[in-house]
């Protein structure tokens, strides 16, 4: 490519409006609690770098394995971290996959994320870096917020969300 | 002033309907709804009707409504969408963007969209270069400044292309210049043909082995035909002179074919043999060249309309010399090496036509564009995907089917076959999944490719893919085995996606073949790899029951049983010790009493190696307290590392004994024992040699029987190419050291010497590899006897003898031209040249940026000066009619006019 050049079509590694808008309440309250200015800039740049994923969407069921399968066809992986129920230690339907290159990961947004696995379609987010402690939901009944109040079926994902079931549970006595 | 007019116009809304120009071309509607975008009328009645108005609207500007898109973007969305549309708009469609653009080209950021854009969409969207060439033609025919920014704005590109060492880039500028030729003055693009050729032949005349000047002339056959599409009669003489040229560099048959042809064996028995691209292309263009080049598949937008419109297509166009190019010597070879290519097909030259023959121009031209699409556009598969359905689009009418039209269904009226869009699709795929010795992208690309084309349109892709695949399957047996491991990996890949939905009863007779055969060592390993993204139950329930055999209960255990809970096994009561111990995560010096007693009693029983045994005793036990996933595994590794490192250096033996323990304790799920060994690789428990050693070592391979095991290849490829990545690694960190310069010479020279030792490891590792495979292969390994030589069996071994030694040899050339000598060489020189076309390139870009900056500010304090002259002006005329207050006069004044000529225009 040339400089200033402009695609003349979308690209499919880039951050998701979600990651950009987390940067972007980032600036905003950096401005209010007056914290230094280059932090936005910062996730950024750590987002042009970035080697790990988040994948959402998975199956409680989904092991280690099967994602090592599928995501190793973008390149060898250096870790992967899955998402575990808060209380329960127990998968709870996301993981965080980190590659040794930067490329891998933007493949992977590329070729991977929206693709199934598991019967699913998953999604793949560019991350920052997992840190400690963001393995776990972060729902009030230690699953992903998502999986709360989540109004349909959904077998993969422990049936109904938390808020419908705990409900019924309510209604039968 | 300004305001008040623009509030007026824009209050009256059926302005919208009537009246001058652009201005009714704003809506998005049109550009979405379906076919016949562009209705010659709808535009010829509104162009009349300007004309009828000017009369009244001479004296003032002419304003544009506030709702209205700028004429830049709709430039752009307009060009963005060129061609995609059902087809007989194409011709028509040119035409009038060349009209818009002639109309709004005297603005600044139009104009300077524009030609960014247009030679943007020349470098991503190949399919259209020809109709994009078609608007620069139509506009040059009023206003000659268009056709020389494009030429000029092409020139910097292909000059760009040139010292960077972008041949792909280079040749889709050159086709755009070819398209171009209507307008260009004397022999337009033949001269710079010519030159290309001369530094081809310097390149041939250098090198036997070269492919680069191959490249060159591919580039110059591929872009004749659209040089000759637009007057063939013109330039047949000059084409025919340069195809004579051509014909010895094309035809000439490369050394390197054998290493990267899809199928082995005997001529006869390839389902399709090595047909050289390029061969083909001289062969199909001296066909054309005597046929009067017909090139019925391409369109020719900007001829067409003028046929359409009987103008005479050569009066008075204005001419302009082809920009200088220079095309530098030594030519930059660019960044990957280039085999050979070959023209790959599931579907050509069979009984029923649906894609070109081979010996029709159309074959290499469809493919060529279609294929730069897909490698191109790898930033969006979406897209790429929409582009393969809608590949029909970009053609001449009548080269292809209706989209979706069923194999027994092709042919027309006259009985003539059409082609099958959909086929040409996935064949344009499957070249570059299959592409030896590596496609450009990862084969990921491609699986997910196929998989959006199948989800754009499933009903028209599905029988397409499932004939591809059962061409592929009824040839597995002679497939090059690293083309038969994509073609697995892909399908299981593939149907993970679609439910793991296929047809298996038409196979189930190759379950009863042997284990061995090529056919049934396929589906044992598809299955596996479904399993690996699945579950054993969920596949087992997909398939006929036939096929059950090829998932055992085995399978279903998420983790295998402990071989050394029965007492039956040697060291039982040790290796549970070890076990219980491991768990509790106690210290190592607690396990060292356990592993001293198996080593005593090893000795006593005379076993010749005592710390084979220990070894499998704590290595299942690692294998055990890491069952429940990768994580625990590494963690427990981790744990463990520093016995288990010192292993091998005590005893090689034992250190095969770790993979022995591996694979046997995950036997029912080979994948995983694969990516296990794959991490003691990383933590150097393992070395490669000791991978490759007891894959092919003569105490496992016996008389050959593991090669059919396709997670055997991917454990020994998977090594290699850990190896492989290696060496390249410290090649790159030596090539930018060399390039950037300021390295010490003694820190070079360490480089240059961990190079060599590494690469000389490299060497003596596919040595080892090809002695092995090379052995089964000849027939002389051991265990093979002589008199069994014409066994079926035999036969079978030595053909996977045969398949694995052709695909490491291979590896082995491919590496070289990465890290031998002279390649690192070839790269330093390439990079340099590259730093510095992008060198000149930014600085050419910096000075065109001032440059533009220093116009704006130019233009900015020339309109303020306007501005300001013009208000003195009004203020003056204001005060010479002194008594009536100025602004309200003027604005009764456009009452008056502007919306009584609106009213008419608008009902």
């Amino acid at each position: 490519m040339l400089p200033r050049d402009r695609h003349t079509i979308d690209r499919l590694d880039k951050p998701s409006s979600y990651t950009t808008n987390k940067s972007r309440k980032r600036k905003h309250r950096d401005r209010e609690g007056d914290e230094p200015k280059d932090r936005p800039s910062e996730l950024e740049d750590k987002l042009r770098d970035a080697t790990t994923l988040y994948v959402g969407n998975l199956s409680f069921y989904t092991t280690e394995e099967q994602i090592h399968e599928l995501f190793a066809k973008c390149g060898e992986i250096k870790r992967l971290v899955m998402g575990l129920d808060r209380f329960q230690k127990t998968p709870c339907g996301f993981c965080f996959v980190e590659y040794y290159n930067h490329q891998d990961a933007l493949d992977c947004m590329k070729y991977i994320g929206g693709t199934k696995l598991d019967e699913r379609i998953i999604r793949t987010d560019l991350d920052e870096g997992f840190v400690e402690g963001r393995q776990y939901g972060r729902g009030k009944s230690g699953g992903q917020v998502r999986d709360e109040y989540r109004e349909e079926y959904d077998p993969g994902r422990g049936g109904y969300g938390r808020a419908i079931s705990d409900t019924m549970q309510e209604g039968y006595k | 002033m300004d305001v008040e007019r623009r509030h007026h116009n824009g209050g009256g809304r059926e302005r919208h309907h009537g009246g001058g120009g652009d201005r009714h071309h704003g809506g998005g509607e049109r550009h979405h709804g379906g076919g016949g975008r562009f209705h010659g009328r709808g535009r010829k009645r509104n162009f009349r009707e300007r004309g009828d108005d000017d009369g009244d609207h001479d004296r003032r500007p002419r304003f544009k409504p506030r709702y209205e898109e700028p004429a830049a973007s709709r430039l752009r969305r307009l060009i963005l969408a060129i061609a995609e549309q059902p087809r007989d708009g194409a011709a028509n469609e040119a035409q009038y963007i060349a009209k818009l653009l002639n109309e709004n080209f005297e603005d600044d950021l139009t104009r300077k969209t524009f030609f960014d854009l247009v030679l943007q969409a020349v470098s991503e969207q190949p399919l259209k270069i020809p109709y994009v060439a078609a608007v620069i033609l139509h506009a040059n025919e009023t206003n000659a400044e268009i056709g020389k920014e494009a030429l000029e704005r092409a020139r910097v590109r292909a000059q760009f292309a040139l010292d960077s060492g972008d041949w792909r880039g280079f040749k889709l500028v050159l086709r755009f210049f070819a398209c171009l030729q209507p307008m260009l003055a004397d022999d337009g693009v033949f001269p710079l043909l010519d030159e290309v050729f001369n530094r081809a032949v310097d390149l041939q005349t250098a090198s036997q082995e070269d492919a680069v000047g191959l490249d060159l002339v591919k580039i110059i056959l591929l872009t004749l035909p659209y040089l000759l599409a637009n007057s063939p009669t013109t330039w047949a003489e000059k084409a025919a002179e340069l195809l004579e040229k051509t014909d010895i560099v094309a035809s000439a048959p490369h050394p390197l074919e054998p290493l990267v042809e899809s199928y082995l064996g005997d001529e006869d028995q390839k389902p399709f043999g090595f047909r050289s691209f390029i061969g083909l292309l001289q062969k199909q263009l001296a066909k054309e060249s005597e046929n009067g080049w017909e090139l019925t598949c391409l369109s020719r937008p900007y001829t067409d309309y003028k046929k359409q419109a009987s103008e005479e297509a050569t009066a008075e166009i204005p001419k302009h010399a082809l920009p200088e190019i220079t095309v530098p010597s030594p030519v930059n070879p660019g960044r990957r090496p280039v085999f050979p290519e070959t023209y790959f097909s599931m579907y050509a030259d069979t009984e029923i036509e649906t894609v070109p023959r081979t010996d029709d121009i159309a074959a290499s031209l469809i493919r060529d564009a279609t294929v730069d699409t897909i490698n191109l556009l790898d930033f969006n598969r979406v897209t790429t995907a929409r582009f393969l359905m809608e590949i029909d689009c970009f053609w001449a009418a009548g080269t292809f089917a209706k989209r979706g039209t069923a194999f027994d269904k092709l042919k027309n009226d006259e009985g003539r076959t059409m082609w099958k869009s959909e086929d040409m699709a996935v064949d344009a795929i499957f070249s570059q999944l299959f592409a030896l010795p590596i496609p450009e992208h990862k084969l990921v690309y491609y699986h997910a490719v196929v998989t959006e084309c199948c989800k754009i349109a499933p009903a028209a892709v599905a029988p397409s893919l499932g004939r591809a695949i059962r061409f592929l399957f009824r040839n597995i047996d002679s497939m090059d085995m690293e083309l038969e491991y994509r073609f697995m990996d892909w399908f299981a890949h593939h149907l993970s996606n679609f439910d793991f939905r296929w047809k298996w009863a038409e196979w189930i007779e190759d379950i009863s073949r042997p284990d061995l055969h090529p056919k049934k060592a396929f589906l044992a390993g598809i299955l596996d790899k479904e399993i690996r993204l699945s579950f054993a139950k969920r596949v087992r329930g997909t398939l006929p029951k036939e096929y059950h055999v090829l998932v055992p209960e085995g399978k279903d255990k998420d983790t295998p049983d402990f071989k050394y809970s029965s007492d039956d096994v040697p060291f039982a009561p040790e290796a549970r010790q070890i076990l219980d111990l491991l768990k509790k995560k106690a210290p190592d010096s607690d396990i060292q009493p356990i592993i001293d007693n198996i080593h005593a009693q090893a000795s006593e029983a005379a076993l010749s190696d005592p710390l084979v045994a220990s070894t499998d005793a704590y290595m299942t036990a690692v294998l055990v307290i890491g069952s429940k996933s990768l994580s625990h595994l590494i963690s427990g590794i981790e744990r463990c590392r520093e016995r288990l490192v010192s292993v091998g250096p005590a005893s090689e033996a034992a250190r095969r004994q770790i993979i022995s323990s591996v694979v046997d304790y995950w036997r029912f799920r080979p994948g995983t024992a694969v990516g296990v060994v794959d991490k003691l690789l990383n933590y150097t428990i393992l070395l490669p040699e000791s991978v490759v050693l007891w894959a092919l070592g003569p105490e496992r391979l016996g008389k050959g029987e593991p090669l059919a095991d396709a997670w055997l290849y991917e454990m020994v490829s998977g090594t290699l190419g850990k190896v492989a990545t290696r060496v390249r690694q410290i090649r790159d960190a030596l090539v930018n050291a060399r390039v950037a310069g300021g390295m010490p010479d003694e820190q070079i020279t360490k480089l240059e010497e961990l190079l060599t030792q590494e690469r000389g490891a490299m060497r003596a590792l596919f040595g080892e590899v090809d002695d092995s495979v090379g052995g089964v292969a000849r027939g002389v390994s051991e265990g093979m006897l002589e008199n069994e030589a014409d066994d079926a069996i035999t036969r079978i071994l030595r053909a996977w003898g045969a398949r694995w030694a052709r695909v490491f040899r291979r590896r082995a050339a491919v590496e070289e031209t990465w890290v031998a000598d002279e390649a690192i060489k070839a790269a330093i020189e390439a990079r340099k040249m590259l730093e510095g076309a992008e060198r000149r390139r930014a600085e050419e870009v910096a000075a065109e940026e001032e440059r533009e900056e220093e116009e704006r500010v130019k233009r900015e304090e020339e309109e303020s000066r306007k501005r300001e002259e013009e208000e003195e002006r009004v203020k003056r005329v204001k005060m010479d009619e002194g008594k009536v207050e100025g602004g309200e006069e003027v604005k009764v004044d456009m009452l008056d006019v502007a919306p009584d000529a609106d009213m008419v225009d608008g009902s």
